[in-house]
């Protein structure tokens, strides 16, 4: 008989479960115990019964193609990634530092500025974001808290550390799935989750709520919150749907709400307009305010910025949280949990090469073939070099587009990105992985036991995100202390 | 409540009931069918005809046959009237409310869904059909049921109960239509000779046979089952039960403006017709501006509650 771990390859990069072929680290003892007692049609049924309950919950993401929007299934791996508690627990340390002096950060920069006066930060760097909002300085958000709902990347290289990737302050999604995921795994693998003591997630919508309700002007009166999204054609839409009936707030989109000349905002409900007293929303800056932003937007609500300036609604995140969310920006990160904080950073930052910068400039268009460059404002992996991956011809495209806009790039090391054993055909095989853990901050901070692990499912590929072949795992943190 | 999730889930409601009627009608025909002997006017044609979709049926089929009419009703996604056109609109509105719901009922419509749009090339074969038909009806009470035992009988709730029995006044209307026609005096002899089994057929493509056996007390036959059909107070299909349910939610809701009197004037219409003195044709034009009625009550009912409301 083959074993499932036939010729499985530690040696591309740093494996999370494994050592070799033949030995787990200690964390995954329990867990390849139970694989190997698995025969193989029996781990193709768990797969196939995954799938099912993935169809039936309708867990699904949109992808935008000639033929029209189709909602896929949502691509998940039925192995868990897992992380020792202890490990994890210096982690969520460390985000929870990386936020609170990045919510410092913002508001100093719609506020004194000091971080720039004192030549922390070059101006020009600030002023050029394409997320700072001239219209939000002055605005003092409650408990000074801009990001309210984070999504931070964290990978892991091949020295074993666990470096921050980015931190997405905007509208990060893929909270949902992770909820979905560990759902998932209880129904396919009942008898595991009962012997392992992994460390639950599920009172995420919870906490959600609380720290909603902890930004709205009275946290006391019963806050109304609504979750505002963009419509069924949004590529998470299932996940705005999905967070607002766990916490019990309002599902709405931009029309059926309403600023009036009170400045409050108001839904259109069957008995007339009610008001509405914290909006999380999952539209971006751009199309949150015609009046404001871009006037051709029909997605957001007239109005809504005004509302928010005189007090009268929490919008989390808010308006003008981006200007942190900016790979340029990234960078100074470090600097500023010393300048805020007055601590050394616990999560080190992937070593980034500033393209406005000449001296790094330089180094980065020598040494493009090794790097990966990232432009400062995209997400969803578009847009991006990666040297060792590419063509002379492509390199050479992209050294022009890169000396056409150099603010608006950054060269990082090619990370040779941890991996996990993932199911492929019947067989365990090494995908490359990374793990966005969510962080909440409003009156208290607070972080997912874990997070969402997002693989990357062809072989070889560094790239995880859901539209570019992507898949996901559930992630266990687990107590291996004897309690 | 916003505005646009009552109109949706009004919606969700009125295309699950048009599935599980679709189901049932083609079912009972079905059934109709084997008992009735060849050639009779009972024909596949009468199904196109309830559903009134005779023109959209004639612009892309030349032949009635159980085949062409069966694809027509059951699966054609053309067809905005057909069983999955319906449930793929239900789909889609519980898409978008699922918020409002409890998590099994977008589960159990999905599923429904899938599944149908597994099976969609299996309605041509006669028992399969019979098995894809008994799936979907049972889907349909699975929701009913989960929503009455696991949903808040509130606002949300009484949307859906609007709209479930406003479709299912519509569709008792058409079927006695229909019946209305076998009361005709053209009709042959020999349908004459079948006409307590087409009675009995009516009655339980309404599920209301049983009930007409121990309320009626007598034969069946037309007039009575007419009777029964609209007016009585305790069937849940019959239109005068269906017109109290949407009276029930009306007083309800909020902002009702003006749309008890509406439904007090419909109720009081529907008592006043006597199947006794009317003729055939009499019925047909009292059936059909019964119709319209219902037509014009569900405008009130998406103009009162539907349409956003203006401000400033």
């Amino acid at each position: 008989m083959t074993s499932i771990w036939e010729n499985y390859k530690t040696d591309v990069a740093y494996d999370e479960l494994m050592y070799s072929e033949f030995q787990p680290r200690p964390v995954s003892h329990g867990l390849c115990q139970y694989l190997n007692s698995l025969k193989k049609a029996d781990m193709d049924k768990r797969k196939l019964a995954a799938e099912l309950a993935i169809m039936e919950m309708g867990i699904t993401f949109t992808v935008y193609s000639d033929e029209g929007n189709i909602d896929r299934a949502w691509p998940f791996d039925i192995i868990p990634r897992i992380m020792d508690a202890r490990e994890w627990r210096v982690i969520e340390q460390g985000l929870k530092q990386r936020l609170t002096a990045l919510n410092c950060f913002i508001s100093d920069v719609y506020d004194q500025q000091q971080f720039i006066k004192e030549g922390k930060i070059p101006s020009e760097t600030i002023n050029s974001s394409k997320n700072f909002r001239k219209e939000c300085i002055g605005m003092k958000p409650k408990h000074n808290v801009w990001a309210n709902i984070c999504g931070t990347d964290l990978v892991r290289d091949k020295d074993g550390i666990m470096y921050v990737l980015e931190d997405n302050l905007r509208v990060p999604s893929g909270v949902s799935y992770m909820l979905e995921n560990r759902v998932i795994t209880k129904r396919v693998f009942p008898e595991l989750l009962q012997d392992i003591d992994i460390l639950p997630i599920d009172d995420y919508p919870t906490q959600l709520q609380d720290m909603l309700s902890s930004i709205a002007q009275n946290p006391n009166g019963k806050p109304l919150i609504a979750v505002l999204t963009p419509g069924i054609y949004n590529s998470a839409y299932f996940e705005h749907a999905y967070l607002a009936q766990q916490m019990g707030a309002q599902l709405v989109e931009g029309n059926d709400l309403v600023v009036k000349q009170d400045d409050c905002v108001y839904m259109r409900t069957i008995e007339g307009l009610e008001k509405v007293d914290v909006i999380y929303r999952r539209i971006d800056d751009d199309f949150l305010d015609p009046e404001v932003f871009r006037k051709d937007s029909a997605l957001g609500v007239p109005g809504l910025m005004r509302a928010w300036k005189a007090g009268n609604v929490a919008l989390a995140n808010a308006p003008g949280a981006g200007v942190a969310d900016d790979k340029v920006v990234y960078a100074y990160v470090p600097e500023m949990i010393r300048y805020y904080l007055n601590e050394e950073p616990i999560l080190p930052n992937v070593p980034t090469y500033l393209c406005s910068n000449p001296e790094h400039l330089d180094y980065v268009l020598e040494h493009l073939a090794e790097l990966v460059v990232k432009p400062a404002n995209e997400s969803g992996g578009y847009g991006m070099l990666v040297g060792p991956h590419s063509s002379a011809k492509q390199v050479n495209a992209f050294r022009k587009v890169i000396k056409a806009d150099p603010r608006n790039y950054i060269g990082q090391p090619t990370l040779s990105i941890s991996t996990a054993p993932t199911l492929c055909k019947g067989k365990l095989e090494p995908r490359h992985i990374d793990l966005r853990p969510f962080i909440l901050q409003g009156e208290n901070t607070f972080v997912t036991a874990g997070g969402l692990t997002r693989v990357a499912l062809k072989k070889g590929s560094l790239v995880v995100n859901s539209s570019q072949g992507g898949g996901s795992k559930d992630t266990w943190i687990i107590n291996t202390e004897i309690s | 409540m916003l505005s646009r999730s009552a109109e949706r889930l009004y919606w969700l409601a009125r295309y699950l009931e048009r599935t599980e009627n679709t189901a049932k009608l083609v079912s009972v025909h079905m059934n109709l069918l084997m008992d009735l002997p060849k050639g009779v006017e009972m024909g596949w044609q009468q199904l196109v005809r309830i559903n009134g979709s005779e023109q959209a049926f004639y612009e892309n089929h030349k032949v009635v046959s159980e085949r062409n009419v069966t694809r027509f009703l059951l699966t054609d996604a053309d067809n905005f009237g057909s069983l999955f056109a319906s449930l793929s609109a239900a789909r889609e509105n519980i898409r978008t409310t699922r918020e409002l719901l409890p998590d099994e009922a977008w589960q159990q419509v999905n599923e429904m869904y899938l599944y149908a749009k597994d099976n969609l090339e299996v309605v041509g074969n006669r028992r399969s059909r019979v098995l894809f038909l008994n799936e979907i009806l049972k889907g349909c009470q699975r929701f009913t049921g989960l929503l009455s035992g696991y949903m808040s009988h509130h606002h949300p709730y009484r949307f859906i109960r609007l709209g479930r029995n406003l479709e299912r006044a519509d569709m008792t209307s058409r079927i006695l239509d229909l019946a209305s026609l076998l009361l005709s005096e053209s009709r042959s002899d020999e349908l004459r000779q079948y006409e307590t089994i087409l009675w009995m057929n009516i009655l339980t493509a309404l599920n209301a046979l049983l009930m007409y056996r121990q309320h009626v007390r007598s034969r069946v036959q037309g007039d009575d089952v007419l009777d029964f059909l609209l007016l009585d107070k305790n069937l849940p299909r019959s239109i005068g039960r269906c017109l109290s349910e949407m009276t029930d939610c009306i007083v309800q809701l909020p902002n009702h403006n003006g749309l008890p009197e509406k439904l007090a004037e419909l109720a009081a219409y529907v008592e006043a017709i006597d199947t006794q003195q009317t003729t055939q044709a009499q019925l047909r034009v009292i059936l059909d501006d019964l119709q319209n009625k219902l037509g014009a009550l569900h405008q009130e009912i998406a103009d009162n509650w539907f349409l956003r409301v203006e401000v400033n």
